[in-house]
């Protein structure tokens, strides 16, 4: 008969209910300002649905009308500098986050609305119109909301995609010796997703101050919370990350106050990550003026029960028993707020000129549709001080230093000058600098900078992501493969790819995002992609692919200088190579827009990057083509070289484009599209290419060999473009 | 109801035009306003939108074949009609009748300029010709690329733009590439021989133009031995007939002068030294031939017929040689332009000039010209007048030649130029103190700056 113990976790767990005596005690001051804020909110939420309703908010307008209590009650005591973030229903946290800010000193019931918050109305309002003067200029509309000097650090439509940037907040928070802390807002429906999960362990693992705040209002859309998950107190996850965590009546505003102080003093003593679950109810469907029942995933009955509980009738009763106001009062309240509304909504729009009796929004206050792509990255302009040197064209001395050496090497330099650098990634301050030595020295030389990751590609990246979009470090995010991506896709493309663009083109993203091709290594179909492809089609990205020790330097110095993502591409055949480097100089850099002509010939143009570029000049010289051989060092549509490409091509007529890897994913099939557009009337035949297979490479050699393209691959491009010169030799 | 599209006086004066590119293929759905096809005339190739809503029922000229303006290019018609029946070469002719007699004014679909339409005769004989040259069936889609035995042509986009810019015809030529392709390989024959002739001549300016006979039809007389005729570009007859005309019927008189150029070649180091703008000597020359007309004012003006043109402005045109041709743009109001500001105008004409996207504003009007072929080292030429311009400035490169200043001989850098000028509009004098004022201003030149 075996013996069995039951064990316990380590974390608090507690249920916190208010009493009447928390009430009589609550500062009157406390209570005035979470009554303005609740009326403000709720009379702002009218307002966009009565929009809605008139088809005036282009997209889904995500009401939180039912729901205040939770983000005023956990908000209405932070600081300007603790962050907020959350996700596509945020208007309330937004707004709660924004007059904290503004009204630093609480809301005066009887002059309810300053200038200011006057014009955080108008400014939200507009921002979820689409409007020019909204704060993300009208690109994030109701689901981008963000606001970084009021800490409130955007809202996501990805749910629980702001788990893992808020999670980075806090690491920068923690860092820079602040005590503040960040909150995570998503709702039950969002609590089962992988990258709440994995923010959960990673924070608490480093015991980052960050709340996870968890609006459980019973509904994903119209499925039900015990369709989802087995204990419906979501707040039971704490148990399994060892995470202190709080359940509480989100109805109850006061009752949220007191956990989120609870959880605060935990956070701002270096306590670690906390989760709070506040027990709300939205009275509306998902979006639009229509309450659920009308869709028949719940009753009309359950949502009569809820209604009783409205926050905002709870805070005025409380106050009237304490004779802190009357129901004159609270009716001027809801006045002001509505007569608030009425003028920032007269601010946007006007009557319709072509149909009686409706509105338009007012014409001139549109963003200008040539501000459409403004802002998918920086203009790089951060570069122009920075010594600028082309290894293939510089004489200095030389000194010869392996590939990879160059990568540990160039990555020490700089962060012994820039003590915001962060490096992080699964193993890379073990085994000598990760599986490969591309960090060897790092964590010795720089303690605490070098972060070894649990293995969660979606939490560190975007943690990563978090840390960029805060700006005090400057993150350098390793995937130990490329294929990984897969896995962290939402953090990569959707929230760093996109963050800057989204909110409104002005608040940059640096970020370094470092992997290595494997072709060749023996690792199979999860794990041998090249990148470059997917990532050249994704806004936002930059992507360098050095092929030499000395061009790897000075393209890693530009990616850390730059305030765009940039996805440093490193390749495994070449890490071992005898290299060199300009001797003593690790400082310079190859900007953007600065491709390399390894070899001057006109019979036709081969273009390529990384490792291929050798493959190449093999295959020139096997095959005596008198070709151009073009190394291109940066991928993306911003920084490639077009004046080399272009001269190239009207000189040769003929364009060869050669990568490694599988065909769907490609990077050529990009290059060639744009360059038959560019230069059609200079091409003598299509755009050739060298690929690899349709398959991704497999682990038997042989099948690997056969599905990637190496020197043979291109001894064959090359004598189709011959071929297709015609002239019947 | 079918309605016949007619080519359009895209220019005042131009009675013949080519569509350059068919922007619409039949069976295409087309809006007025759409563009509908490029046409190309002696200055310009402009956009020709469509006039007339419906369906492209036939294309009737190739790309690149000239014809009148007026005659009928296309014919469009309501969605689902079927063109028009028996041959393709009827048709147009019947409506040609029906369209051409009222001079139509009244037909709102064939637009303005067909009221202007010269002799119907001629017209007749253009749509027959060009209906014979488009042929192909009915319901053909394809367009352009001439298919001469009913199969597609395969050429290559590259062989395409050099066809059509070196003028020639690729009925002829065997493709070498795959599927038969036309490649660059198989006309570079063709092309050496085309732009051999060319090459030997001056690349620039209106210099001594070729034989006059250019513009005698190719096909008229069989091509001696060990020559292959390459027909002309667009460019090349229009350089032929208009530089024919200037030298046959401008009276020209011819002016030389040596100008110390020490101190301009000083001057442009000093600026270009300074700072990020580049300024060429050619800038420094056409600013410095703006001053000689503020010297001499009365110079600025041009003859014609119904009597003499006095310009307000200084518009200079400025030859600007091209792969196998030159354009002449006119750069207006020069006196009014920094040098810097006169170079960077400069460099995109030139640049627009090499693209092909002059537009005709671009190319009209002015009253000089210069020419500098200083960049190949020629050291003087003289040039032919661009009517309808009064003169036009052939200028040397500037070489170290023996001078003598007072008594002495030393070594200076010296810059023949010489002017051409139409002695309708300007006499010797005139020519003579003109001249005087632009090597004053070269050989002091600060003055240009001012
Ligand atoms: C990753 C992802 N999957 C699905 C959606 C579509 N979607 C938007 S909101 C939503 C329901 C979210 O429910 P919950 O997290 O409970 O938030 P609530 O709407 O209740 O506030 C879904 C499925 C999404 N935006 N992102
Ligand atoms: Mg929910």
């Amino acid at each position: 008969m075996p013996q069995r113990r039951r064990l316990d976790t380590t974390a608090e767990w507690v249920e916190l209910t208010t009493t009447a005596a928390d009430w009589k005690k609550a500062d009157p001051a406390l209570l005035a300002t979470m009554l303005g804020q609740l009326h403000l909110i709720r009379a702002f939420e009218e307002r966009v649905l009565d929009l809605a309703g008139e088809g005036l908010v282009h997209g889904p307008a995500h009401s939180s009308i039912g729901q205040e209590g939770g983000a005023v009650g956990s908000i209405v005591a932070l600081r300007s500098s603790d962050a907020v973030n959350g996700s596509h229903r945020g208007h309330h946290q937004f707004l709660a986050k924004a007059l904290a800010h503004v009204a630093q000193d609480g809301l005066a019931l009887d002059a309810l609305v300053t200038a200011d918050i006057q014009t955080v109305l108008q400014k939200t309002l507009a921002e979820i119109l689409g409007l020019a003067q909204g704060y993300c200029r009208g690109r994030g509309g109701s689901m981008h909301l963000q606001w970084f000097e009021a800490g409130a650090l955007g809202t996501n439509a990805i749910v629980g995609g702001g788990a893992p940037m808020a999670t980075g907040n806090a690491w920068a928070q923690k860092e820079a010796g602040t005590t503040d802390f960040t909150i995570n807002y998503f709702g039950d429906g969002a609590a089962q997703i992988g990258s709440v999960l994995e923010s959960m362990n990673l924070a608490a693992a480093w015991k980052l101050p960050v709340c996870f705040f968890i609006e459980n209002n019973l509904y994903a859309v119209a499925t039900r919370i015990e369709e989802s998950v087995a204990d419906t107190r979501l707040s039971v996850r704490g148990q399994g990350f060892g995470i202190p965590s709080w359940r509480v009546d989100g109805m109850d505003p006061l009752a949220v106050h007191l956990a989120m102080e609870e959880a605060a003093a935990v956070m701002r003593s270096g306590g670690g990550p906390t989760i709070v679950e506040a027990e709300v109810y939205r009275f509306f469907h998902q979006n639009g003026p229509y309450p659920g029942s009308a869709f028949g995933y719940r009753t009309k009955e359950e949502e009569a029960e809820w209604k009783k509980r409205d926050p905002l009738d709870r805070v005025a009763r409380e106050m009237i028993k304490r004779g802190l106001i009357d129901e004159a009062g609270v009716a001027s309240v809801r006045a002001q707020a509505i007569a608030a509304m009425d003028a920032a909504t007269a601010e946007l729009l006007e009557a319709d000129p072509e149909k009686q009796g409706r509105r338009r929004i007012r014409p001139e206050l549109w963003p200008d549709p040539e501000f459409v792509n403004v802002g998918v990255r920086g203009d790089a302009s951060e570069l122009e001080s920075l010594r600028v040197l082309d290894p293939s064209v510089s004489d200095a001395a030389r000194e010869s230093m392996k590939f990879v050496d160059a990568v540990a090497a160039v990555m020490d330099r700089r962060m012994s000058e820039d003590e915001r650098i962060v490096v992080l990634g699964e193993d890379i301050h073990r085994l000598k600098g990760g599986t490969n030595g591309a960090t060897k020295g790092l964590a010795d030389a720089h303690p605490g900078r070098v972060l070894g990751t649990p293995i969660s590609e979606n939490a560190f990246m975007g943690l990563g992501g978090g840390l960029a979009l805060d700006g005090r470090y400057r993150p350098v995010v390793e995937f130990m493969y490329p294929d990984f991506m897969w896995v962290a896709a939402d953090q990569v493309f959707n929230q760093v790819g996109k963050a800057r663009h989204m909110f409104g083109g002005d608040n940059p993203v640096p970020l370094v995002l470092r992997t290595k091709v494997a072709m060749g290594s023996g690792y199979g179909s999860q794990h041998l992609m090249d990148p470059a492809g997917v990532f050249a089609t994704s806004p936002g990205w930059r992507i360098v692919a050095p092929s030499s020790a000395a061009d790897y330097v000075g393209l890693m110095n530009a990616a850390l200088a730059l305030q765009d993502p940039v996805l440093v591409i490193e390749h495994v055949d070449l890490y071992n190579e005898k290299d060199e480097i300009l001797a003593g100089d690790l400082d310079y850099i190859i900007p953007p827009g600065t491709a390399a002509v390894r070899r001057e010939g006109s019979e036709m143009t081969v273009i390529s990057y990384l490792s291929m570029v050798r493959h190449c000049a093999e295959a020139i010289e096997q095959t005596g083509a008198d070709a151009e051989l073009i190394d291109l060092r940066w991928l993306d549509r911003a920084s490639l070289d077009w004046e080399t490409i272009e001269a190239s091509v009207k000189k040769t007529n003929a364009v060869l484009i050669v990568e490694q890897g599988a065909q769907g994913t490609s990077y050529g099939a990009w290059l060639a599209d744009e360059i038959q557009r560019r230069l059609f009337d200079w091409l003598d035949q299509p755009v050739q290419r060298v690929t690899g297979a349709e398959s991704s490479p497999s682990i038997s050699r042989i099948l690997e060999r056969a599905a990637i393209a190496r020197t043979e691959e291109v001894v064959v491009g090359i004598e189709t473009v011959r071929r297709s010169a015609g002239g019947a030799a | 109801m079918s309605t016949t599209i007619r080519m359009p006086e895209v220019l005042a004066n131009v009675t013949e035009a080519a569509v350059q590119k068919w922007l619409v293929a039949p069976g295409d759905a087309v809006e007025v306003g759409q563009p509908f096809a490029e046409i190309e005339t002696e200055k310009a190739v402009v956009e020709f939108a469509a006039e007339t809503a419906g369906t492209v029922l036939e294309l009737l000229v190739g790309e690149g074949d000239s014809i009148d303006v007026g005659a009928p290019i296309a014919i469009v018609g309501e969605a689902g009609e079927v063109a028009l029946p028996a041959s393709p070469a009827a048709a147009p002719a019947a409506e040609e009748s029906d369209g051409a007699a009222p001079a139509a004014p009244s037909d709102p679909e064939s637009g303005a300029p067909v009221a202007e339409v010269a002799a119907p005769a001629v017209d007749a004989a253009a749509i027959a010709s060009s209906a014979a040259g488009a042929a192909g069936p009915v319901a053909e889609p394809t367009p352009a690329s001439a298919p001469h035995d009913g199969a597609r042509r395969f050429v290559s986009p590259l062989v395409r733009r050099l066809a059509r810019e070196h003028g020639i015809d690729l009925a002829g030529v065997t493709g070498s590439g795959p599927d038969g392709r036309i490649v660059r390989r198989d006309i570079t024959a063709l092309l050496e021989g085309g732009a051999a002739a060319p090459a030997a001549q001056a690349p620039a300016a209106p210099t001594p133009a070729p034989a006059p006979a250019a513009a005698v039809p190719a096909a008229a007389a069989p091509a001696p031995e060990g020559v292959e005729v390459v027909r002309h570009s667009r460019m090349r007859a229009t350089i032929a007939r208009r530089l024919t005309e200037s030298k046959s019927s401008v009276p020209h008189f011819y002016l030389t002068a040596d100008c110390r150029v020490d101190a301009l070649l000083d001057m442009r180091r000093q600026i270009n030294a300074g700072g990020q703008v580049k300024v060429s000597v050619n800038d420094l020359v056409v600013k410095a031939v703006a001053g000689a007309f503020a010297d001499v004012p009365e110079a600025n003006r041009t003859w014609g017929d119904d009597g003499m043109h006095v310009h307000s402005s200084v518009d200079i045109g400025i030859a600007v040689s091209l792969e196998d041709g030159l354009v002449v743009p006119v750069v207006r109001g020069v006196e009014g332009l920094s040098v810097s500001a006169l170079g960077a105008r400069i460099a995109e004409l030139a640049g627009r000039g090499r693209e092909g996207r002059l537009t005709l504003a671009q190319l009209e009007g002015g009253s000089f010209t210069v020419s500098n072929l200083g960049m190949f080292g020629t050291q003087a030429f003289s040039a032919i007048i661009n009517p309808p311009h009064a003169g036009i400035l052939a200028v040397g490169a500037a070489s170290a030649r023996p001078v003598v200043v007072d008594g002495a001989l030393e070594v200076g850098q010296v810059m023949t130029v010489t002017l051409s000028a139409d002695h309708r509009a300007w006499d010797g004098a005139l020519a003579a103190r003109w001249l005087a004022a632009f090597v004053a201003r070269i050989e002091s030149p600060l003055s240009i700056l001012a």
